[in-house]
């Protein structure tokens, strides 16, 4: 008889972290379009804090997804959709990156170009990282919910489960 | 300024394409044999990416029937460096390449 698997497997471990970057880099990114319109400090610094806690998140979630690689891309039908998530979720990381970035530099001084331009940049960066990110998600949904990667298939008399 | 300002946007612009186009892509074929060099690999995952001699990039993940061998003779995964030609022998199962042997040219 089958035995019901470990919960916390390795797979897992990639689901249970990449919803909260996921929340915070796109709410991150409504906080900082709702700044340039608005002179409240409080969407600016927000959105700014949102950003680091994603930005840090979705490189856990890179780190997450490289262990599940290994596991499911033997069981995947069609492991070219994986490829397109993982290339996407890189850009999504590197583009957040770079406004984490800018953002830092713009709020510590270092860089003297105009304050509203280079906000204007750091914005622009993470709405092509917001969509790229839910291009991401949707391709993850695809890898689960159409060939259940990393998920376990009961056996049909789910005898498994009656211990 | 204005000028200026469009030109810078549209320097971030032309970064974000190049970061677009850097994304590593794979291609799916059909079940045969295919000679190739050793692009990557990831030991870790037992993972090769293989560059066929009509430039086509297979993404393979060892399973436990791939066969890998040197000279006629079985060798470990260790043995996999980038760069070494190989002849690999796939089975296309939906669009995954499923490797069944492996062999080491050089």
């Amino acid at each position: 008889m089958n035995e019901i698997p470990e919960f916390l497997r390795t797979e897992v471990w990639h689901p249970l972290s990449v919803h909260f970057p996921i929340a915070l880099l796109l709410i991150a990114t409504l906080f900082k379009c709702f700044a340039i319109f608005s002179k409240a400090k409080t969407w600016q610094n927000t959105g700014s804090f949102l950003l680091y806690l994603g930005t840090i998140g979705a490189w856990v979630s890179i780190f997450t997804g490289d262990m599940a690689d290994g596991i499911v891309s033997r069981e995947l039908c069609d492991p070219t959709v994986l490829k397109d998530h993982e290339n996407a979720a890189w850009m999504v990381v590197w583009l957040f990156s770079a406004a984490s970035l800018i953002d830092i530099l713009r709020i510590s001084k270092i860089v003297s170009l105009k304050s509203k331009f280079i906000r204007a940049v750091a914005v622009l960066l993470m709405l092509v990282g917001s969509g790229f990110l839910m291009y991401t998600g949707h391709l993850g949904a695809k890898l689960v919910y159409q060939q259940g990667a990393g998920v376990y298939q009961p056996t049909e008399d789910c005898g498994e489960f009656n211990e | 300024m204005i000028r200026k300002n469009v030109l810078n946007v549209l320097s971030v612009a032309s970064l974000l394409f190049v970061l677009v186009a850097c994304g590593e892509s794979t291609d799916v074929v059909e079940s045969g044999t295919y000679e190739g060099t050793i692009k990557k690999v990831e030991a870790e995952k037992s993972e090769i990416y293989v560059e066929t001699t009509d430039d086509q990039t297979l993404e393979l993940y060892f399973i436990d029937e791939t066969e890998l061998t040197k000279g006629g003779e079985t060798v470990d995964f260790s043995v996999l460096e980038k760069g070494q030609k190989v002849e690999v022998k796939v089975e296309k199962v939906g669009k995954r390449l499923d490797p069944l042997t492996v062999k080491i040219l050089e």
